[in-house]
C-alpha cells in the first residue's frame, strides 16, 4: 500500500481554510483538487488519495469527480500551461493559425507537452476574451489580441 | 440612457461605488420585509439574464414559499457560453454591484450564505471578487450583521474547473457539492431542493446585478426601461468581425443592427455581413436580412433563434460557415456531460459528419443525415445542452444549405481562395 | 387515488408512482436501459420515452410521476421513432461483438434492437474503443460495450455503499473503472455486474463456457454461506452450476448478494469433494463401499452403546445442514443412541445470546425482519460488523444510513465506516462497558421511560454504578464526547434496531452485556438481530440440536413435551440434559467414547485446537464424520461418509430472522458419491436397528417436524413458496413475548466490575477477523474466493506495525501458549491501534488455533483467550 503523500504545511493551511467554507467535506473537493494539483504537479493517484484522505472521501469518488473537469491535469504537464482559445469568435480571428505557430516553433500539439517540458498546450473552449481575440491563458495570465508575432513575444516571458 | 451595470470603471473601488449610490439599494431592502422585496422584484418585471429569460420575481416567489432552511443564494458566474464575456466585464468593472445584488437576494430569500460559482478561466476576476468581498465585509455590508440589521449574509467564491455544463443550474449545484457536474432531475427544482437539498436560488451575475438599481430606484422606474415585456438594461457582448468588439450596456430590445453597426462600429475592414449569432453559440445563426430584430427574449425567438446570453457573434462575408458549424459541434461534443444517450452519442456523430464535409470527404445524403441526427437529438435530451447543439447545427444548415452542398461537391471555397490551412 | 390512462386503458393508482411503474404493474412493457427498481432514478438512456397528452416533448416515463388525468401513449409512431433513434445512437459506438459476447441472449440492448428493428449502419466513422480489461481475477470489463446507463455505479455507491467504481472522464469518453483502473479493490458483491444490462461488466467465472439459452434450468434456492439466507438463482447446465444470479424483487435480499453468495458457489463442484466413503484401516483412511462404511458405523456405534451406554456418545450437528438433517440428527442421537450429548458451534455465542434475550423478552425475541431495518429511526450495531458476517443485512444498515437514520456502532465495524453517524470505538471485549455508559447517558438525557413494564424499569433503574463517560473512556477507550453525542442522537428515536454479535455472549460478562442490551433495547423500542455465521445456525437450534432442548425450543426437562417426543419417536428419552460442545471434547476418553459429527469441522473451528485434535485422534474409541470434504476433522475419523452439498438436495434453512426457506435441488441428481445427511442417518439407523426413520424425502421429515414441534405445528413443505415463512410459522411459541422479565442475575450482573481492564493500549491483541470473502473452512474450496483473497494474512494498522517493527508484506510470527503461526503482514489504515487481525479460514493458518478458552460457567460458552501472546517480525 502506498502511503498517501502528505500535504505540505502550506497546503494543509489552505485546505483547512477551504474546508471552512462548506458544510460538507465533499463540497470542498474541487478547491482541494486545485491545491493538490499545485502541490503534486498533476493529479496523479497519490494526489487523489491524499485529497480523499484529507476530506474523508472514497478515493473513487475523488477520481470520478476530478476526471469530469478539463482544468484538472491528469497527466504530467509542462512548466507552463497554455490554454489557447480556438472557439468560434477567436477562430474567425485567426486562432487556428496560432495553433500552427505553436506547433512549428515549440513542437506543441493540442493536449501535448513540448519536448523540453517548457510548455503544455490545451485547446480551450472560449475563455471569455472574445472581445479581444484571439486570446490565451498562460498559467493564470490572460493574453489577448494575439497574432503570430505577438504570441511568440508573450511566450518568451515564460521559461 | 442610464448605465447602472458597467457605468464607470472607478466603481471597482468600494468608496467610489458608494459615492455612486452603491449599497443604498441594500439599505432600502433591509428596511423592508423579505416578502416585500420579493414583491418589488416581481413588480420590476426583471427576467433572468442567464439565458432562459425566466421572470426572476416568479422564481423568487417559489423559493420564498418553501420554509426549509438553511437556504442559499448562488450566483451563476460560470459564463461558459462561447462568445459571452459580459459577466466577466461586469465583475471587472463593477464587482460591488454583484455583491450588493446577492446581499439583497439573501435578505429577500432569507439565506445566510451565498456562493459565486466562477468559471476557472477567470482567475483574475477571482482576485477582484475576493478583494471586493474583503472591502464589503470590512464595511459591514456582508458578514454577521449586515448594515446593522442583525441579519447575517456572507459570500464565498467557488472556482469551477472547466465544464460548460456546469452553467446549467442543477449541474452547477452538483458541481458545487463536489460532484461530477451533471444535470439533476427536475422536479424538484433548486428553489425547493438545491444545494444539500435546501432551497437555493441560482441567478446569473447580470440578473443579480440588476437588483441594486431596482431597490434603489424602485421597480416602476426599472420597468420603464427598455422593452415592457422584458425591461431593464442588457449587456451585449459583441465579438467576431466588428470594428469595436466589446460589451455594450443597452436597453433590452435594442435592434441587432444598431448593436452591430452603431455601437460595435460595423463590420471590420468594411466588409459585408454574412451571418450573426445573436445569443451565444447555442443560438441558431441569423442571416443578414434578419438583423432588424429587436434584441429581447420574445423577438429573437420569433426570428427563429434565441436571445440566450445576448452574445452577438458577427461573421463577415469571407467566413466559412461549415467551418464555424464544425467548431461549434466540436465544442458541444467536448462539453456533453455524457449523461444522456442522444447528446453523448449524437453530438459526436454530428461533428464527424461535419468534419468529413469540411475536409471534402462528404457525400450526397450527408446534409439530410445531419438534419436527421439533429432531429433525433432535439427534444429527446435530458437537458437543454443537447437541444442547443442540434438547433445550432440546424440553424447553419437552414440559412447556408448551399454552402454545405458546395463543400460536398467541390470543397471549401474559402480555403482555396485564401490558401488557408485545413482545420 | 390517481386516475390515468395508458394507451387508452384506465389505470387507478393509490399513490404517486412513475408512469413506468404504473405501466409495469398493469402489464404494459415500456423498454428501459438505465432504469432499475433498486436504484436511484437516472433518466439518461432515453429509451423509456412516452408521449403524454398536452406535453409537447416526449417524456421519460421512468422519471415522470403519474398525475391525475394524464393520458399516456407508449408506442405511438413518434415514440417508436424516438426509441429507434436512441438505439441507433447507442449502436453507433457499440462494438457488435454479439457472437463472442457472453451477454448475448440476455442482453437488453440486443433484445431492444430485435424489438424495434435494427437500424441501417448510417455511421461511417470508426467506433470508440477501449481495451478489454482482465486485470481482475473475477470481473472483466469491456468498456466499449458500455452504454453509460450508470446502473453499476449507482448500485456500488447508492446501494452497496462501497464507492469502489465510478465514471471516469466526461461525455463520449466516459467509462467505468475502479480507482486503480485495473483490479478492483472492493467488496466483490458482484451487484454491479448483475445490473449491467449489456456485456460491459461481467463475471470471469463462466466466461466463454456457455450461452444463456444453453442453460438446462434455473433453480431458485437459498445461499449456503451465512445466516441471512439470500434467495439466489442457480443456473445449471449438465450437472454443474454455471452461474449464480440474484432475483430482484424476491427474498430477504431483493436481488442483492455478497461476494460469497455471488462468486463462492464453486465449492460444490470442487474436485476435492469426497467421492466415496472412507474407512480407517491400519491407521489410514481408505475408500470403501457405502455398504461397508455404513455397516461399520452401525456396528461400532452399537458396540460403544452396549459397552458404555448411550451417554458415552456425543454428536455435533451442522449449521450448514438443513433443518430436516438436523432434526434427524438429534432424533438419531436421542431416540436411537439414547444420548442428549448434542451440540453445535451455535455454542460459540449465538445460542447463549439467544437464550439471554429470550430469557428477558420471551421466545422469538430476535425474530425480526431484516428488510425492516432501514425503517427504524436508529440502528445500534454492537460488537459485530454485519457488513462482513451477514453482508446483506449490513446493506440494510447502510440503507438506513442513506435514509438519514442514526447509525451507532459500538466496537470495530470497518464496513460501516462511511455509514455510521456515531462510533463508540470500544476496545475488543469491552463493548459491554460502552453499553453500560450509553445506558447511563440515555437514562440521564431521556425525559421519561416508556412505562410499559414497571418491573423491568425498576430493574433498569436499579443498576448500580453505571460508568460515567470519563470512566468509559478510561476502561474501554471510547471518547467522552462520542458517548454523550450518541446518547443525544438516540434519546428521542421512536423505533430502533439493535444488531449484536455473538462475541457479546462469548464473554464472562455475557449476562451483564445482554441485560444492558435489553435495557437499551427497551428504552429505545428496539427490534433485535443476532448475527449468525452459518446458514442454518438458527435452524439447528430450533430442531433441538442442543443438549437441553427438544424441537421447537421446548426444554427437555418439560415432561409433557418429552413424552410427546417419546410417543412420536417410539423410544424412551433420557431426561438429563447432555454435555455441551466443549465438555464433549474435555471428557473424551472418559465419559465420552465415540462421536458423531455431521457437517462440522471442530478440529479447526474451535478454540483449544490442540486438545480437540488430540481428543478426536487419540481419546475416542470411534469417530464418524459426515462431510463433503476431507476436513481437518474428517481426516481424524474412523468412518467418513460423503454427503451432498447444498445445491444437491432439498430441505429447508432457517435464517437469522427465523424465516424458514426452501432449498431446491439443482445439481447432483446423478451424484452417486454423496447422500443427504438425513439419508445417511436413516440408513445407519436401519442397519443398527436404531430409531425409526422411514423417510423418503425431506418433505417427509418436515411432516414429522410439524407433528413433533409445537412451533412448527401444521407446517407443510408446500407452504414454503416465495419468501418462506416467518417465526412462529403456523405454530405457537413457548411463551409469548410481552411477559418480559429482567434476568434473575441482572442486578448483580449490571454492576460493573471495575477491574482496570486492558483497553488495548497496553500491548497488542489478537482478534479473529471475519473476512467478507470467506466462510469458515468451506470457502477455501471456492476458486473465485481464493482468487479474491488467496491466503491468510495478519492485518494491522500502520502505526501498530511500526511499533512492532513489522513492514507491509513481511512475515510475522504470532505465538501463544497454544501454538504459533507465521503470517504475512498486511497494513491497513483505520484499524484500531494495537489489534492484529487474523482469520480462521485457511489450512494451517487458522488463527483460532492460537486461542485457548475458558468456559462461561452458566452457558458453557467458550470464551477464547490468547494467553502469552507474542508478536515478532521475522
Ligand atoms: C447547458 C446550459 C448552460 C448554461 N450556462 C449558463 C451560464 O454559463 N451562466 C448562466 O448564468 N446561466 C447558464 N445557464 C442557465 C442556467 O441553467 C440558469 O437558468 C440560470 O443560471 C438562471 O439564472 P437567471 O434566472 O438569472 O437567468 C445554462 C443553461 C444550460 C442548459
Ligand atoms: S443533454 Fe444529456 S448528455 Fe448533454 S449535457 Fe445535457 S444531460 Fe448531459
Ligand atoms: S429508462 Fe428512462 S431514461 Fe433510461
Amino acid at each position: 500500500m502506498t502511503e498517501p503523500q502528505p500535504f505540505s504545511p502550506k497546503s494543509v493551511a489552505l485546505l483547512e481554510e477551504i474546508r471552512k467554507k462548506y458544510p460538507t467535506g465533499r463540497a470542498a473537493l474541487m478547491p482541494a483538487l486545485y491545491v493538490a494539483q499545485e502541490e503534486f504537479g498533476w493529479l496523479r493517484p497519490e494526489a487523489l488519495k491524499a485529497v480523499a484522505e484529507f476530506l474523508g472521501l472514497p478515493e473513487m469518488t475523488v477520481r470520478s469527480t476530478a476526471t469530469f473537469y478539463s482544468m484538472y491535469r491528469h497527466r504530467k504537464a509542462g512548466r507552463n500551461v497554455i490554454r489557447l482559445c480556438t472557439n468560434v469568435s477567436c477562430m474567425v480571428l485567426g486562432a487556428g493559425t496560432l495553433k500552427g505557430v505553436l506547433g512549428n516553433v515549440y513542437g506543441l500539439a493540442p493536449g501535448g507537452t513540448s519536448p523540453d517540458g517548457r510548455f503544455s498546450l490545451e485547446v480551450a473552449d472560449c475563455i471569455g476574451a472574445c472581445g479581444k481575440g484571439p486570446a490565451m491563458i498562460v498559467n493564470d495570465d490572460l493574453h489577448t489580441g494575439l497574432d503570430a508575432k505577438k504570441i511568440l513575444e508573450v511566450l518568451e516571458n515564460y521559461k | 440612457m442610464t448605465s447602472y451595470l458597467l457605468d464607470v470603471a472607478r466603481n471597482r473601488n468600494i468608496e467610489e461605488y458608494e459615492k455612486a449610490g452603491g449599497y443604498q439599494g441594500l439599505g432600502k431592502a433591509l428596511f423592508m420585509e423579505p416578502g416585500q422585496v420579493v414583491e418589488e422584484v416581481k413588480k420590476s418585471g426583471l427576467r433572468g439574464r442567464g439565458g432562459a429569460g425566466f421572470p426572476t420575481g416568479m422564481k423568487w416567489m417559489f423559493m420564498a414559499s418553501d420554509p426549509k432552511s438553511p437556504r442559499y443564494i448562488v450566483c451563476n458566474a460560470d459564463e461558459g457560453e462561447p462568445g459571452t464575456f459580459k459577466d466577466k466585464a461586469l465583475i471587472d468593472k463593477n464587482p460591488h454591484v454583484l455583491l450588493e445584488g446577492m446581499a439583497i437576494a439573501g435578505h429577500a430569500l432569507m439565506a445566510g450564505l451565498g456562493y459565486i460559482y466562477l468559471r476557472a478561466e477567470y482567475p483574475e476576476e477571482r482576485g477582484i471578487l475576493e478583494a471586493a468581498l474583503k472591502e464589503a465585509r470590512a464595511k459591514g455590508y456582508l458578514g454577521e450583521n449586515v448594515m446593522g440589521s442583525g441579519k447575517k449574509f456572507d459570500i464565498h467564491v467557488h472556482m469551477g474547473a472547466g465544464a460548460y455544463i456546469c452553467g446549467e443550474e442543477t449541474a452547477l449545484i452538483d458541481s458545487l457539492e463536489g460532484k461530477r457536474g451533471q444535470p439533476r432531475l427536475k422536479p424538484p427544482f433548486p428553489v425547493n431542493s438545491g444545494l444539500w437539498g435546501m432551497p437555493t436560488m441560482v441567478n446569473n451575475v447580470e440578473t443579480l446585478s440588476n437588483l441594486p438599481f431596482i431597490m434603489r430606484e424602485g421597480a416602476l422606474r426599472y420597468a420603464g426601461i427598455g422593452d415592457p415585456s422584458c425591461p431593464g438594461n442588457k449587456l451585449f457582448p459583441v465579438s467576431g468581425h466588428v470594428e469595436r468588439p466589446g460589451v455594450y450596456e443597452l436597453p433590452m430590445g435594442t435592434p441587432l443592427r444598431e448593436i452591430i453597426y452603431e455601437h460595435a462600429g460595423g463590420i471590420k475592414n468594411g466588409k459585408a455581413l454574412k451571418a450573426v449569432i445573436p445569443g451565444g453559440i447555442s443560438a441558431p445563426v441569423l442571416a443578414p436580412d434578419q438583423i432588424d430584430c429587436p434584441m429581447d427574449f420574445v423577438s429573437v425567438q420569433k426570428a427563429g433563434s434565441m436571445l440566450g446570453s445576448g452574445a452577438v457573434m458577427v461573421f463577415d462575408e469571407d467566413t466559412c460557415i461549415v467551418r464555424v458549424a464544425l467548431r461549434t459541434l466540436e465544442f458541444f461534443e467536448h462539453e456533453s456531460c455524457g449523461k444522456c444517450t442522444p447528446c453523448r452519442e449524437g453530438t459526436g456523430w454530428l461533428k464527424a459528419i461535419l468534419e468529413r464535409i469540411e475536409t471534402k470527404q462528404g457525400h450526397g445524403g450527408d446534409i439530410q443525415l445531419l438534419e436527421d441526427v439533429c432531429r433525433n437529438i432535439a427534444g429527446n435530451t435530458f437537458c437543454p445542452l443537447g437541444d442547443g447543439a442540434a438547433s445550432a447545427a440546424l440553424g447553419f444548415i437552414r440559412h447556408f444549405r448551399e454552402e454545405f452542398t458546395e463543400h460536398i461537391r467541390s470543397g471549401c471555397r474559402y480555403h482555396r481562395e485564401q490558401g488557408q490551412a485545413q482545420p | 387515488m390517481i386516475l390515468i390512462t395508458i394507451n387508452g386503458k384506465k389505470i387507478e393508482l393509490d399513490g404517486p408512482v412513475t408512469i413506468f411503474e404504473a405501466a409495469r404493474r398493469n402489464g404494459i412493457d415500456i423498454p428501459s436501459l438505465c432504469h432499475h427498481p433498486a436504484l436511484e432514478l437516472w433518466g439518461g438512456c432515453r429509451m423509456c420515452l412516452v408521449e403524454i397528452e398536452k406535453m409537447p416533448r416526449l417524456q421519460t416515463s421512468c422519471t415522470v410521476k403519474a398525475a391525475d388525468g394524464m393520458a399516456v401513449y407508449t408506442e405511438t409512431p413518434r415514440v417508436v421513432a424516438a426509441r429507434k433513434a436512441m438505439l441507433e445512437f447507442l449502436l453507433i459506438n457499440h462494438p457488435l461483438q454479439c457472437p463472442t459476447c457472453d451477454k448475448a441472449g440476455e442482453c437488453a440492448l440486443q433484445d431492444l434492437t430485435v424489438r424495434y428493428g435494427a437500424v441501417a449502419g448510417r455511421f461511417e466513422e470508426g467506433k470508440r474503443t477501449f481495451p478489454e480489461n482482465v486485470d481482475d481475477p473475477v470481473i472483466v470489463r469491456n468498456m466499449e460495450r458500455c452504454i453509460m446507463c450508470t446502473r453499476c455505479v449507482r448500485m456500488c455507491d447508492g446501494v452497496q455503499g462501497a464507492f469502489a467504481i465510478g465514471v471516469v472522464g466526461r461525455g463520449a469518453g466516459s467509462h467505468v473503472e475502479p480507482f486503480s483502473g485495473g483490479r478492483y479493490n472492493c467488496e466483490y458483491c458482484g451487484n454491479c455486474l448483475n445490473v449491467c444490462p449489456v456485456g460491459a461488466i461481467m463475471s470471469r467465472l463462466h466466461r466463454y463456457t456457455y450461452r444463456p439459452w444453453q442453460m438446462d434450468k434455473t433453480v431458485k434456492t437459498i445461499c449456503s454461506f451465512c445466516g441471512v439466507g439470500c434467495t439466489i438463482l442457480l443456473e445449471v447446465r449438465g450437472d454443474a452450476i454455471q452461474k449464480v444470479s440474484p432475483a430482484f424483487g424476491k427474498g430477504v435480499n431483493n436481488g442483492l448478494l455478497c461476494g460469497r453468495g455471488m462468486f463462492g458457489y464453486g465449492y460444490a463442484g470442487s474436485p476435492e469433494r469426497l467421492k466415496t466413503p472412507l474407512v480407517r484401516k491400519d491407521g489410514k483412511l481408505v475408500p470403501a463401499s457405502w455398504d461397508e462404511a455404513l455397516a461399520l458405523a452401525a456396528r461400532r456405534l452399537l458396540e460403544v452403546k452396549a459397552q458404555h451406554g448411550g451417554r458415552a456418545i456425543a454428536g455435533i450437528a451442522g449449521g450448514r445442514c438443513t433443518n430436516e438433517e438436523n432434526y434427524a440428527f438429534q432424533k438419531f442421537m436421542r431416540a436411537g443412541l439414547g444420548s442428549n450429548n448434542i451440540d453445535s458451534t451455535a455454542r460459540l455465542g449465538l445460542l447463549h445470546a439467544q437464550d439471554l434475550l429470550e430469557g428477558i423478552f420471551g421466545q422469538g425475541a430476535a425474530a425480526n425482519v431484516i428488510r425492516g431495518i432501514p425503517h427504524s429511526d436508529a440502528v445500534l450495531v454492537v460488537a459485530c460488523d454485519p457488513t462482513r458476517t451477514n453482508p446483506v443485512m449490513g446493506l440494510q444498515v447502510r440503507a438506513a444510513s442513506k435514509a438519514g437514520k442514526k447509525v451507532v456502532a459500538i466496537g470495530h465495524a470497518p464496513g460501516l465506516k462511511r455509514h455510521m453517524t456515531h462510533h463508540l470505538s470500544a476496545a475488543f471485549g469491552h463493548e459491554g462497558i460502552a453499553l453500560a455508559g450509553l445506558l447511563r447517558e440515555l437514562l440521564r438525557q431521556k425525559k421519561a421511560l416508556p412505562g410499559e413494564n414497571p418491573e423491568f424499569e425498576a430493574a433498569i433503574m436499579g443498576f448500580s454504578e453505571l460508568p460515567s463517560p470519563e470512566e468509559v473512556r478510561r476502561l474501554a477507550g471510547v471518547p467522552e464526547a462520542a458517548l454523550t453525542q450518541a446518547a443525544e442522537a438516540l434519546k428521542d428515536v421512536s423505533t430502533s434496531s439493535i444488531i449484536a454479535g455473538r462475541e457479546l455472549a462469548a464473554s464472562m460478562d455475557a449476562k451483564r452485556n445482554f441485560m444492558l442490551l435489553a435495557a437499551i433495547g427497551y428504552v429505545l423500542n428496539s427490534r433485535f438481530f443476532l448475527v449468525s455465521e452459518h446458514p442454518n445456525e438458527q435452524g439447528l437450534i430450533d430442531m433441538g440440536c442442543t443438549p437441553d432442548m427438544l424441537p421447537g425450543g421446548r426444554p427437555l426437562a418439560l415432561q409433557t413435551f418429552r413424552e410427546r417426543c417419546e410417543h412420536e419417536w417410539g423410544a424412551r428419552l433420557d431426561p438429563e440434559p447432555g454435555l455441551t460442545l466443549m465438555e464433549m471434547f474435555e471428557q473424551a476418553g472418559g465419559a465420552i467414547r465415540a462421536m458423531y459429527i455431521m457437517g462440522e469441522n471442530p478440529a479447526f473451528n474451535l478454540p483449544g485446537r490442540k486438545k480437540i485434535k488430540e481428543a478426536l485422534e487419540k481419546k475416542l474409541d470411534f469417530l464418524v464424520v459426515q462431510d463433503i470434504f476431507l476436513t481437518e476433522t474428517a481426516s481424524l475419523a474412523d468412518v467418513v461418509l460423503p454427503s451432498k452439498a447444498w445445491s444437491e438436495k432439498e430441505g429447508t434453512y432457517t435464517n437469522l430472522e427465523k424465516r424458514i426457506q426452501k432449498l431446491a435441488q439443482a445439481t447432483g441428481k446423478n451424484h452417486e458419491a454423496g447422500m443427504e445427511d438425513w439419508r445417511i442417518l436413516a440408513l445407519i439407523g436401519r442397519l443398527a436397528g436404531l430409531g425409526n426413520m422411514p423417510y423418503a424425502s425431506a418433505s417427509d421429515i418436515i411432516d414429522e417436524i410439524a407433528r413433533v414441534s409445537p412451533l412448527h405445528a401444521g407446517l407443510r413443505y408446500e407452504d414454503l413458496e416465495e419468501d418462506g415463512m416467518m417465526w412462529p410459522y403456523k405454530g405457537k411459541p413457548l411463551r409469548m413475548s410481552g411477559g418480559m422479565q429482567p434476568l434473575p442475575a441482572a442486578k448483580a450482573a449490571a454492576t460493573l466490575d471495575r477491574r482496570e481492564e486492558d483497553t488495548g493500549q497496553t500491548g497488542p491483541a489478537l482478534v479473529i477477523e471475519k473476512p467478507l470473502f470467506h466462510s469458515g473452512s468451506l470457502s477455501r474450496h471456492s476458486g473465485a474466493l481464493l482468487d479474491i483473497m488467496g491466503g491468510p494474512e495478519a492485518k494491522m494498522a500502520p502505526g501498530t506495525a511500526a511499533g512492532l517493527g513489522i513492514c507491509e508484506g513481511g512475515s510475522v510470527k504470532i505465538s501463544t501458549a497454544e501454538g504459533e503461526m507465521v503470517l504475512k503482514a498486511k497494513l491497513e489504515k483505520g484499524l484500531p491501534a494495537g489489534a492484529i487481525f487474523a482469520g480462521n479460514n485457511f489450512g494451517d493458518a487458522g488463527a483460532l488455533g492460537l486461542f485457548g478458552y475458558e468456559l462461561e460457567p452458566g452457558s458453557k460458552t467458550p470464551v477464547p483467550r490468547a494467553e502469552g501472546l507474542e508478536i515478532t517480525p521475522l
